[in-house]
C-alpha cells in the first residue's frame, strides 16, 4: 500500500485524466495509472478479508451475550474498513460516535414494588426487582427521581449499573449493527471484485499475449472448442485481450464506487439525530442565558456598589477633608462642629460596611460554606412568615447549584412573605443522586405568575441556564406551590 | 460666594457637597437627583457654577453629561464641574471638544474631576473657583488619560518626561507659578519646557493661562 496520503495522488490522477487528457488517451492509458492499480489491490485484498469478516459477523449473530460482545470489534473492523478506503480509495468517511452505554441504574427502596410500577409505565423502560431492589434501564437517574418524589417514595440509594448499562447500549448499538449488515453483505461486492479481477484483468492479459501461449506452450484453451487453433487465428485474439483489459479499470472503478457507497452509509457517521439538535440548540440557548445573567449580575453588582458603599464613602471622605481642615486652619478649633463631622463621618462608614456586607452575601452567602441544610436553616429562622423546613440532602451537590438553590428559597420565602398572605410556608429541599428539589408551598391566595422583571421571571431565567426548570402552581385562592428543579452538577 | 447648583443622585454625596460648599460660604441654590431637575433648575436660578454627576436616573450612564453639554449650548455663561466616580476620558473630550468653535468665546469654566478628589476640600473649592472664573480644571487621572490615549501621535512622544509633567500641569489648569511649585523647579525652567513643549506641538506660544490650556487641549481633543 502507499505510504504517502491517499487522496492526494488520486487527485493528481483525476486531474491528469479529467483535465489534460483526451478521453481516447484516457481510456488507453486507464490500466497503466497508479489508480487502476491501487483500485486491483483493493479488490483483491478485499475478498478474503470479506469472508473473515463476514464469518464474524456472522457467528456472533448467535446469541445477546454474543451481539454486545461484538459490538466493540464490530466497530473496530468498521474502522479499519474505512481505513483502507481512505488509503487505497482516497475517500476520507467520518467516524462515527463512539459506543455510548445506556443509562442503567440500581434503586433501593422500601417502595420497590411500587416504583418498578411507576418506572414500567414509562416509555423504553426496563424494570427488573428483586426484593427491595429495582434495576431501571432506559429511564435518565433524574426521571427515575421524579417518579419517586412524585409518589412520595422514598429512596434510599440510587447507583448506575455500569455493567447493564454498557450491555444494553453495546446490545442496541445502531452503529455496530449497520457495521454487522455492510459485513454480512460484503462477501457479494466483493465477488463482484474478485470476478472483475479475475475475469477481465487475468483473462485480458491471457488474450493479449495468445499468440505467445500458442507458440511457447503448444496450444493454449481455445474458445471452449478444443481443437488447436492455428497460429495465424490466434492473434485474433490479441484485440479482443486488448478490449477486456481496457474495460477492467472502468469495472473494477464501478465496483469499488458501489463499496464506497455502502461503507459511507453503513460504517460512516450517520446524520446528527433531530433530537440531539434540538439538545445543541437548547444548550446554546442556556449558554446564552448564563453569559447574559452574570453579565447583568456583574452589572447590578457595579450599580450596588456604585449607589452604596462607594458614595457613602465619598461622603465620608468629604466629612473627614472638611473636619481636617477645621482642625488646620481655624484657631482655636470649632470643636463641636469638628465633633459633628465626625459624627457623620462614622455613620457613613458603618453604612459603608452594612452595604458592603448585604453585597458580599447576594454574591456569594457565606451560611452556604457548610452546605445547604445549614444555609436553609437559617434562611427559614430569618423568613417574617413561619416556615417548616423539610431537609433530605445526603449528598452536597456543586458549589453553582448550591448557590441557585438557596437563591431560590430565598426569593420563593420572600415572595410569601411579601404577596401571598399566607401565614404558613413549607420549604422542601430533596436531593436524590442527580436531581435537587427545592418546593415551596404556602398558604396564601395563590395567583403568583412570573411578569417581566419579576422575581420569578428572574428566578426561572437563572434555573434555566444550569438546565433546571421551575414550576408554578398557584391557582386563585391558594395555595402556591413553586418548585425548583435542578440538576446535582451544573 | 458663588452661586450654585449639584445634580448628584446619590442623596449622601449631595448632602456632603452642599455642606462643604455652605461651609465655604458659597450659595447652593439648588440640589437635584436627576438631569431634568437640574436643566430646570439652571434655566431658573442661572447659578455660576453646575456640579454634575455624570451617571444619574433614570438609566444610570451619561445623562449627567448630556445635560451638561445641553447647558454649555443654551446657558452658556454658566460653569460645568462634571463630577464621576470613573475617569472616562471620552466624556472629558466631549465637554471639551464644546469649548471650540462657536461657544467658546462666551463659555463658562469646565471642569472634570473625580468624586475622591472633594476628599482634600481645598483643592475641591480651589477647583469650583476656576471653573466659575471660566477656567478649567481637570482631574489628574482624567488628563493622564487624554495623555495615554493621545499618545499615538508622534509629536506627544518627542515630549521629555518633565515637559509631559509639566503638559500635564498645565491641562489641570495650573499657573506657570503653581507648577513651579509642584515640581520644584523655578519659573525660567517652566517657562522654557512650556516653549519647548509648544515648538514641538507645533503651537504658538502665549502667555495667556487660559488659551494656553485650550489650546493644549484642543491639541489633545483631536
Amino acid at each position: 500500500m502507499n505510504k504517502t496520503d491517499g487522496a492526494a495522488i488520486f487527485s493528481d490522477n483525476r486531474t491528469m485524466a479529467g483535465v489534460t487528457t483526451s478521453p481516447v488517451r484516457r481510456t488507453l492509458t486507464a490500466p497503466f495509472t497508479r489508480r487502476a492499480w491501487t483500485e486491483l489491490l483493493y479488490a483483491v485484498i478485499s475478498f478474503p478479508l470479506a469472508l473473515c469478516a463476514f464469518a464474524f459477523s456472522f457467528v456472533t449473530l448467535h446469541n445477546g451475550i454474543f451481539w454486545a460482545g461484538s459490538a466493540p470489534a464490530l466497530r473496530k473492523m468498521g474502522g479499519y474498513n474505512r481505513y483502507l478506503t481512505l488509503r487505497m480509495l482516497g475517500e476520507d468517511i467520518p467516524a462515527p460516535p463512539p459506543l455510548r452505554p445506556q443509562s442503567y441504574v440500581r434503586v433501593r427502596t422500601p417502595d420497590a414494588e411500587r416504583l418498578a410500577a411507576l418506572a414500567e409505565a414509562e416509555e423504553g423502560a426496563k424494570v427488573k426487582r428483586s426484593g427491595s431492589k429495582v434495576r431501571i434501564g432506559g429511564l435518565p437517574a433524574t426521571r427515575i427521581a421524579e417518579l419517586a418524589a412524585d409518589e412520595h417514595i422514598v429512596i434510599h440509594a440510587m447507583n448506575p449499573d455500569r455493567v447493564l448499562g454498557w450491555y444494553r447500549g453495546a446490545i442496541r448499538d445502531t452503529q455496530a449493527w449497520k457495521i454487522r449488515g455492510y459485513f454480512l453483505m460484503k462477501p457479494i461486492i466483493a465477488s463482484f471484485h474478485l470476478v472483475v479481477a479475475a475475469g477481465f484483468w487475468l483473462a485480458g492479459l491471457f488474450y493479449l499475449t495468445y499468440p505467445a501461449w500458442q507458440v511457447f506452450a503448444g496450444a493454449g484453451p481455445g474458445l471452449g472448442s478444443g481443437h488447436p487453433v492455428p497460429l495465424a487465428a490466434s492473434f485474433l485474439f490479441v484485440p479482443l485481450g486488448a478490449a477486456l483489459l481496457l474495460a477492467s479499470p472502468w469495472l473494477t472503478r464501478a465496483v469499488c464506487e458501489l463499496d464506497l457507497l455502502l461503507v459511507r452509509g453503513f460504517l460512516g457517521a450517520s446524520t446528527p439525530q433531530p433530537a440531539l439538535e434540538d439538545r445543541v440548540k437548547s444548550l446554546e440557548a442556556a449558554r446564552a442565558h448564563a453569559v447574559d445573567d452574570s453579565a447583568a449580575r456583574l452589572r447590578s453588582i457595579e450599580r450596588d456598589l456604585h449607589d452604596g458603599a462607594q458614595a457613602q464613602l465619598v461622603a465620608l471622605a468629604m466629612k473627614l477633608g472638611l473636619a481636617k481642615e477645621k482642625l488646620e486652619d481655624t484657631a482655636p478649633p470649632d470643636f463641636s462642629r469638628v465633633a459633628q463631622l465626625v459624627d457623620d463621618a462614622h455613620r457613613n462608614a458603618i453604612e459603608a460596611i452594612a452595604e458592603l456586607r448585604t453585597l458580599a452575601k447576594g454574591i456569594h452567602p457565606s451560611v452556604l460554606d457548610n452546605g445547604l441544610p445549614d444555609a436553609l436553616a437559617t434562611l427559614t429562622a430569618r423568613s417574617a412568615v413561619p416556615v417548616e423546613l423539610i431537609v433530605d440532602v445526603p449528598e452536597r451537590p456543586s458549589a453553582a447549584i448550591e448557590t441557585i438553590a438557596y437563591f431560590s428559597a430565598a426569593e420563593l420565602l420572600a415572595n410569601v412573605a411579601k404577596h401571598s398572605g399566607g401565614r404558613h410556608a413549607t420549604l422542601e429541599a430533596v436531593h436524590v443522586p442527580g436531581l435537587l428539589r427545592i418546593r415551596v408551598t404556602d398558604d396564601g391566595h395563590g395567583g403568583a405568575s412570573p411578569v417581566p422583571d419579576g422575581g420569578l421571571r428572574g428566578l426561572a431565567e437563572r434555573v434555566r441556564t444550569v438546565d433546571g426548570s421551575i414550576d408554578i402552581d398557584s391557582p386563585a385562592g391558594g395555595p402556591t406551590v413553586v418548585t425548583v428543579e435542578l440538576p446535582s452538577h451544573a | 460666594m458663588l452661586r450654585i447648583v449639584i445634580a448628584e443622585d446619590a442623596a449622601v454625596i449631595r448632602a456632603g457637597l452642599a455642606e462643604i460648599l455652605t461651609d465655604r460660604g458659597h450659595e447652593v441654590v439648588a440640589a437635584v437627583g436627576d438631569a431634568e431637575a437640574l436643566k430646570a433648575a439652571v434655566a431658573e436660578h442661572k447659578p455660576d457654577v453646575a456640579i454634575v454627576d455624570v451617571r444619574m436616573p433614570p438609566d444610570h450612564t451619561d445623562e449627567g453629561l448630556r445635560a451638561a453639554i445641553a447647558i454649555r449650548r443654551d446657558q452658556p455663561a454658566t460653569g460645568i464641574l462634571v463630577f464621576s466616580q470613573y475617569v472616562e476620558t471620552r466624556y472629558a473630550a466631549d465637554l471639551l471638544s464644546m469649548r471650540r468653535g462657536a461657544h467658546a468665546a462666551a463659555a463658562g469654566g469646565v471642569g472634570y474631576l473625580l468624586k475622591d478628589r472633594v476628599a482634600n476640600v481645598a483643592e475641591f473649592t480651589e477647583a469650583i473657583a476656576r471653573v466659575a472664573a471660566g477656567g478649567t480644571a481637570l482631574d489628574p487621572e482624567v488628563v493622564t488619560g487624554m495623555l495615554g490615549a493621545a499618545r499615538h501621535t508622534s509629536a506627544l512622544a518627542t515630549l521629555t518626561a518633565r515637559e509631559r509633567d509639566v503638559l500635564t500641569l498645565m491641562a489641570e489648569g495650573r499657573s506657570n507659578t503653581a507648577i513651579a511649585e509642584r515640581l520644584v523647579i523655578s519659573d525660567r525652567a517652566v517657562e522654557k519646557h512650556i516653549s519647548n513643549i509648544f515648538s514641538k506641538l507645533g503651537l504658538p506660544p502665549s502667555d495667556s493661562d487660559h488659551r494656553r490650556v485650550l489650546a493644549v487641549l484642543a491639541y489633545l481633543g483631536s
